[in-house]
């Protein structure tokens, strides 16, 4: 034996035991972490419908809602017919974009395309920004028919045929006041949860619209919260 | 723990009547609810297996032998209990009691244990063992109103409350009063039935006038000094069901007989 | 625990696979995306859902319908409340429409064989071919004077439909006959005879107050049943005094289940009965004599031999309850007698039918409320309400001229003969001396799969027709039928996809240069033609001032009727059919084949939603079983899931043994309907078809198929399966007798 040289000392059984276990668990929850991490951050960064954290996705014909909505002044509801019967908006068929854009636009490479679709007879499928999963059965019909009329602006609702609270009016106008009687028509209900088309070329989702979004809004604005409401 | 919050407070107690005199056995009420609720198609292989689903289901009770047999037909559903054995023992809260009466399973929140329908003295709950198929132009035909259930999940009647949603959005938006004998209202086997044997309303309302007069011996024939045609099915296990039965008549029968 | 490398890969790679599985698992992509349509579909226009109201023609009794449409596509059917025949009911089969609509084993275009008749191999082809090649070989047919072995056979076919059908063939010179598998030409004939009337009465079953029904499962599957029910309903608990209903049959079925009483009598003898109860009417006094001596006289009828005591051995029937039923029935009334189902079904069936209709002269229940009521003549001259049925012997005779070799072509219309006539009658065999059979069915049913050429037909909600209801309401009724959605092949283009059988028609007309005498091109405007009758005529339960709202209020309401047209009052004396004994075939059973809720007679099986209706009696789906009572299965040794082999003359098939308590002795029910050969992967393979080994007896009086008088022998084969039913699918609850289900109280007095 060279000075200098040492000898481990063999582990005894219980160490061995010990480190192993302590070792396998501290694998097992770098495992599951790992895979927690990369399956939500995978979900965040690659569903942008579901985790509404995006600037929107690129729509087959970049529809500007600028140009519509300030530009000519049409209402939400003037596309979105369905908004004020039933439970989905609807996204208006092509039809209804020829009925101005067959003369109108004729140099746009867009317009182009909406013309070309409709004499091919093809539909136009865009990529939806707002999706609710499918056992979540969302009225539009009934939140605009809350919403729309004559209210007052008010910090905490007592009444709901008559008022309607701060937060909500300003998503609508951010000059709206407290105390103010407003007139909120049909259209303008659309901006409290799709905030304002016009801010930017692609319509991207602005609030999370998740269940907890709903239930809050819901026990704010003396609405059902009962689960049958929306799920059945 | 029922909250009763502002629009909670619903004026409708919804529940059903059923006319046993009536009811011929045809099956209607079983076809036209699973068209209406996308329920699965029940293939072979789950009739042998014991576990079909049949959200309401004809039940035919044999009285003797031939020469002397009788059958009688007998449409079982969830009775939306007010007092529901099935109601306390989910362990998510998938099932409760809502303010209008009925008994409403959550698809999304159940996580299949089973206690619910282990529970339901009248076998009135269907869990669905198996991942429900539909051949793909077959897709066509499901009811967008009502959610389409996967494996794991338990389901039953809901007294067709995509049906009251509907109704009462129109009626609301409308402004109109909410109709009890709307067919747009009424759940699917109420409108198939060809004998009119089923009947749907609000115990609050109309319904409940003329389930009070079967009860207590007013109405219908067959009344007698044992009390009027209208009972609960097994009533004495205190469930306190949101369906009436009105009692087969039969001519020959000597007093009150009853099949357990 | 040490790891070792390989184990750690193990785990890495599987948990790496979980994640990506986590991430497939996701949202399928159609779903990210919400589409443009180039135009709106009609719903979406206004945003509610739309209702259209058509006709359904799944099974005969022309029950009208409405149907919700969400975003073109049919969602629902439900009864249409303001059609007489149905009024807002509707059954199981009504249903179905939708799941034929879109069933995946639909015809998609035409077709033309490959390979062998019968492999089932097809090739396809555009409708300009196949109009093509069928026009080609009828006028080959015709150019050599054989236009007469030309013979299409279709379904009862009435209102437009039966009406080209009937114009192509007699212009073409070939031969049109009428197929229905349990026939009821006897009870047509029966109708003719104690009425006098060519077209089916009504049965006033609302109003009466004694019904005495023998062998009709009318509750069931019988004549109108969702009709009779409605009026089952206000009979039962309408706002009237409770009716006494008494059922007669050798078998224990639903109907039999719902009357207060249900009296067996034994197989064929239900005539004699009838008889027997008319005695005792005379010879009490009661009823209408004066009918009563006309009917005697007229038919040279000894009553007095039908005496109660006489026959009661004979037929099974007690002389007390003889007595009983018919003082019930003659005293309480307004009474009503019917009759069909297996007791038309026997070798005396017309006279066990004329018998049991001619109770009701004996009791003044003719044309009247609370009887039999007439149906008036027909909406239309040229239009046939009555439609065309041809008898067992008919069909005989057809077979005898194929095998003759003097049958050019064979066209089939939604009539399945290959399931449905009996092997007895040698159709199978004879069919491959046909050179030319052809079938325009939507759905490969068996006798498609061995046809040469398929011309597929519209599935009837995407489709245009009418209807005349074959059995009315007691006014005249035109239902009509529109498209609720556009045509599922449509998309295939004109050349392929599906397409109306009376355009079919026309087109084939054209091509073979006939003039079919019609004033329109295609089949909507023939029946768009035919209904400025009822514009002009200005009556019944549309109305306008031009003839566009007309035909939109004929559309909205799902037809045309009117409550003031009614039947002439004209009465006759009834014709008896000579009184004589049943006569059956060799075998220790009787074997009574019966139709269930679901498949129907067959027609049904191909839908899986009808295929898993448990039958009322015996809850069982989907399979073939046999009805057979207690006390003979235990002194056989049968249990319930033994699979039996029933044979009678002509041959045999296994089904399996379900015992139940009301099934009489010596006696077996085998529903009718599954043992096809095809019919898409629901009916495929699947049970077995009683139809197969029915005896060629024939009622001599009618022509009709005595299919009910089939005996057979039965024997276990030694195996057993699981029976796929319905009741004992939970266990039972506790019981004691506080715990009730049904509950069961007398009549107040």
């Amino acid at each position: 034996m060279i000075p200098g040289d040492f000898q481990v000392k063999k582990p005894t059984f219980k160490k061995l035991f010990k480190l192993s276990v302590m070792g396998g668990v501290s694998l097992g929850v770098l495992l599951v972490g790992l895979i927690a991490v990369t399956w939500v951050l995978s979900a965040w960064f690659g569903r942008p419908i579901i985790f509404a954290n995006n600037e929107g996705p690129d729509q087959p014909i970049a529809f500007p809602h600028e140009t519509h909505v300030d530009g000519i002044g049409l209402e939400c509801a003037f596309c979105h017919r369905n908004v004020t019967t039933e439970a989905a908006a609807t996204i208006p068929s092509a039809g209804l974009c020829v009925t101005c854009h067959q003369v109108v636009g004729d140099d746009l490479p867009e317009v182009e395309k909406v013309r070309s679709m409709v004499a091919d007879n093809r539909p136009i499928d865009w990529v939806r920004v707002h999706r609710n999963p499918d056992h979540v059965h969302f009225v539009h019909e009934a939140h605009i028919r809350r919403f729309a009329g004559t209210k007052e602006v008010v910090k905490e609702l007592t009444n709901s045929e008559t008022q309607i609270r701060l937060e909500d009016a300003q998503r609508i106008d951010a000059e709206f006041e407290m105390g103010q009687s407003v007139e909120i028509s049909e259209s303008q209900v659309c901006s409290i949860c799709h905030g304002d088309v016009t801010e930017s070329e692609k319509v991207r989702q602005v609030r999370s619209l998740k269940m907890g979004d709903c239930v809050d809004c819901h026990r704010a604005n003396d609405a059902p919260t009962d689960c049958s409401t929306c799920h059945y | 723990m029922l909250e009763r919050q502002g629009t909670d407070m619903a004026d409708q107690k919804w529940g059903m009547v059923v006319d046993i005199d009536k009811c011929t056995g045809c099956q209607a009420c079983v076809v036209a609810c699973q068209s209406e609720n996308n329920v699965p198609i029940n293939e072979e292989g789950h009739f042998t297996q014991r576990r079909a689903i049949e959200w309401i289901r004809i039940e035919r009770v044999w009285e003797g032998e031939f020469p002397d047999v009788k059958a009688r037909f007998l449409p079982v559903f969830c009775q939306h209990c007010d007092e529901a054995p099935c109601e306390p023992v989910c362990p998510v809260y998938a099932t409760y009691h809502n303010s209008e009466g009925l008994n409403v399973q959550v698809y999304n929140r159940c996580i299949g244990t089973r206690f619910c329908a282990n529970n339901c003295p009248y076998q009135a709950r269907y869990f669905n063992f198996w991942e429900p198929t539909w051949p793909e132009s077959l897709k066509n035909q499901l009811n967008p109103d009502v959610t389409v259930r996967s494996r794991g999940i338990m389901e039953k009647c809901t007294f067709c409350i995509q049906r009251i949603r509907r109704s009462t959005r129109d009626s609301d938006r409308e402004g109109t009063e909410l109709e009890e004998d709307n067919r747009a209202l009424s759940p699917a086997c109420v409108n198939a039935c060809p004998t009119q044997a089923l009947k749907f309303g609000d115990l609050n309302g109309h319904l409940g006038e003329e389930a009070a007069e079967h009860l207590e011996g007013h109405g219908g024939h067959g009344d007698s000094h044992h009390g009027g045609r209208g009972y609960h099915m097994l009533d004495s296990l205190g469930t306190h069901p949101n369906v009436i039965y009105l009692k087969k008549v039969d001519p020959s029968a000597e007093e009150v007989e009853a099949h357990g | 625990m040490a790891i070792t490398r390989r184990q750690f890969l193990t785990y890495a790679g599987g948990s790496a696979a979980g994640a990506v599985i986590f991430q497939a698992c996701g949202v399928p992509a159609d779903e990210l995306l919400v589409q443009s349509p180039v135009e709106m579909p009609e719903d979406m226009v206004s945003g509610l859902d739309n209702w259209y109201a058509t006709v359904c023609k799944q099974c005969g009794s022309g029950e009208g319908i409405v149907v919700r449409v969400m975003e073109g596509r049919a969602k629902k059917v439900e009864g249409n409340v303001d059609h007489p025949i149905n009024q807002g009911s509707h059954s199981v089969r009504c249903e179905a429409g939708l799941q034929s609509l879109y069933h995946p084993d639909r015809i998609r275009s035409p077709l033309v064989r490959v390979g062998e008749r019968g492999s089932g191999q097809f090739r396809e082809i555009s409708w300009d071919d196949a109009i093509g090649r069928l026009s080609l070989q009828l006028k080959n047919l015709s150019e050599s004077g054989k236009s007469n072995s030309a013979v299409m056979i279709t379904d009862p076919a009435s209102a437009h439909i039966g009406m080209i059908v009937d114009r192509f063939m007699s212009v073409y010179g070939g031969r049109h006959m009428g197929y229905e598998p349990l026939e009821r030409t006897g009870l047509r004939r029966a109708v003719k005879q104690v009425f006098g009337q060519d077209v089916m009465p009504d049965f006033d079953i609302k109003n009466t107050n004694v019904l005495l029904s023998f062998g009709a499962d009318f509750l069931n599957t019988w004549g109108s049943p969702v009709r009779y029910s409605r009026g089952y309903g206000e009979f039962r608990q309408g706002d009237r005094k409770r009716g006494t209903f008494y059922h007669v049959d050798s078998r224990f079925s639903m109907t039999a289940a719902n009357a207060d009483n249900w009296v067996y009598v034994k197989p064929g003898m239900e005539g004699i009965l009838a008889l027997s109860i008319a005695q005792v009417i005379v010879s009490e006094g009661l009823g209408d004599l004066d009918a009563a001596r006309q009917f005697t006289e007229n038919n040279s009828l000894d009553l007095d031999a039908f005496e109660p005591s006489k026959i009661s051995q004979k037929i099974g029937v007690g002389a007390e309850t003889i007595r009983h039923i018919a003082e019930d029935f003659a005293k309480h009334g307004p009474s009503l007698a019917i009759g069909g189902g297996a007791t038309g079904g026997h070798s005396n069936g017309l006279f066990n039918l004329t018998a049991i209709y001619a109770l009701n002269y004996l009791v003044g229940s003719v044309n009247n409320p609370g009887g039999v009521v007439f149906n008036p003549a027909p909406v239309f001259e040229d239009v046939p309400v009555v439609p065309r049925v041809d008898s067992f012997l008919d069909f005989q005779r057809l077979v005898g001229d194929m095998k003759a070799g003097s049958v050019g072509a064979l066209m089939v219309r939604n009539a399945d003969v290959w399931h449905g006539l009996s092997d007895s009658s040698g159709f199978k065999d004879a069919l491959f001396d046909v050179p030319l059979l052809v079938s325009f069915s939507g759905f490969m049913d068996d006798t498609t799969s061995m046809s040469d050429l398929v011309l597929p037909e519209h599935n009837y909600l995407e489709d245009w027709g009418s209807d005349i209801p074959d059995i009315g309401p007691g006014y005249q009724v035109l239902g009509i039928q529109q498209p609720v959605v556009r045509p599922f092949f449509e998309s295939r283009g004109s050349q392929l996809g599906t397409r109306n059988f009376g355009d079919v028609l026309i087109s084939l007309a054209s091509e073979l240069e006939i003039d079919l005498g019609l004033d329109a091109e295609n089949f909507q405007d023939v029946v768009k033609n035919s209904v400025r009758e009822l514009y002009d005529s200005n009556s019944g339960s549309v109305r306008s001032d031009s003839f566009a709202g007309f035909w939109n209020g004929l559309l909205q309401r799902g037809g045309w009727w009117d409550t003031a047209a009614i039947a002439d009052n004209v009465s006759t004396i009834p014709i008896l059919s000579e009184p004589q004994d049943p006569v059956f075939g060799g075998g220790e059973f009787h074997l009574i084949p019966f139709t269930t809720t679901g498949i129907g007679d067959g027609s049904g099986a191909s839908i899986p939603w009808l295929q898993a209706t448990p039958d009322p009696i015996s809850t069982v789906t989907w399979q073939t079983w046999v009805e057979i009572n207690m006390k003979d299965a235990e002194r056989m040794g049968i249990e319930e899931g033994d699979v039996i082999e029933i044979s009678s003359s002509v041959g045999s098939i296994e089904a399996l043994a379900v015992p139940n308590p009301g099934a009489p002795p010596l006696t077996v029910g085998v529903p009718v309907g599954q043992g096809h050969r095809a019919g898409g992967r629901y009916a495929k393979d699947r049970g077995s078809n009683i139809y197969a080994i029915l005896e060629a007896n024939i009622d001599s009086a009618s022509g009709a198929l005595a299919w009910a008088s089939t005996k057979v022998n039965i024997s276990r084969v030694g195996r057993s399966e699981p029976v796929s039913k319905l009741e004992n699918t939970y266990s039972e609850p506790p019981r004691d007798e506080e715990q009730l289900i049904i509950k069961i109280t007398p009549l107040d007095s």
